[in-house]
């Protein structure tokens, strides 16, 4: 059975492992931390949030990853680094397998719904409004 | 006005449809994409079959916040009603749940909680037969 302190302790484990720094927690470290080995943290973790605690460290990562491609102007290699990939294509291999398309897809289709810091693009400015502000043709 | 859904939130639709119908026994009712995620309904097998349990996304932080808050206090987010509660929680266990509270009698039913592996504690109660009023 899983008791009060251990479902405690496990939330600040996924708590962890969803950390995305400089150096992100290994599940080893994070096993330690629990006093437990490395097998059976991975095994009760599973058990309980039903994906491996390293499944649920590289959905964390796709979730920033996604904030920032909608948010921000970086690109999507400063992203790929920014969310702890070293291989811009092994990030976008793994987003593209967790999101269904790839981080440039997304970001196209994301933008549509939201509004991102900044002037609106010429091209989406009609050529009337284009005049009227001064911007040219 | 009638109550025909009930909505929990979950870590991963995907995931919690296969945990609400390969472990728990419910029938997927709709399921209609919708964006990046999807609408998506659970019926019971033992149930009436308009009553429709939504698995809902917990993409909104609001959602998140409030699901892992519960959770980490121990609370379930929702009750199922079983006929056998012991017999369901050995049955659940054989298939690898994992359980905060063995069946214990409370009042007029026996409860037990178990994981539901897309971040909620769900109640299982089996209510007790009233006891037969005297003569």
């Amino acid at each position: 059975m899983l008791h009060k302190d251990m479902l405690v302790r496990l939330c600040q484990a996924r708590g962890m492992m969803r950390e995305i720094g400089e150096r992100d927690p290994s599940v080893l470290e994070v096993a330690t931390q629990l006093g437990m080995s490395q097998y059976h943290f991975i095994r009760l973790f599973r058990a309980v949030f039903g994906e491996t605690p390293k499944q649920c460290q590289v959905r964390a990562r796709m979730e920033k990853a996604k904030q920032l491609l909608m948010l921000t102007e970086a690109s999507v290699t400063d992203i790929c680094m920014e969310v702890g990939f070293s291989s811009l294509g092994t990030f976008s291999t793994v987003f593209a397998r967790r999101v269904g398309v790839a981080p440039s897809s997304f970001r196209e289709s994301a933008r549509v719904m939201v509004r991102v810091p900044g002037h609106v693009p010429k091209e989406l400015i009609p050529g009337c409004f284009s005049l009227m502000c001064g911007q040219g043709g | 006005m009638r109550i025909k859904l009930n909505s929990i939130f979950v870590e991963d639709q995907d995931r919690a449809l296969q945990f609400y119908t390969e472990v728990l026994g419910f029938r997927k009712s709709k399921d209609v994409p919708v964006g990046e995620y999807k609408w998506l309904t659970v019926v019971s097998p033992d149930g009436p079959p308009d009553v429709e349990l939504v698995l809902e996304p917990n993409s909104n932080p609001a959602a998140k916040a409030f699901q892992e808050s519960i959770f980490e206090q121990g609370i379930p987010l929702t009750a199922f009603e079983v006929d056998d509660i012991h017999a369901e929680v050995r049955r659940l266990k054989g298939r690898g749940v994992m359980f905060t509270m063995e069946p214990t009698q409370t009042g007029p039913v026996i409860i037990a909680i178990l994981a539901d592996t897309c971040g909620n504690l769900i109640q299982l109660y089996q209510p007790q037969p009233e006891a037969p009023s005297p003569a």
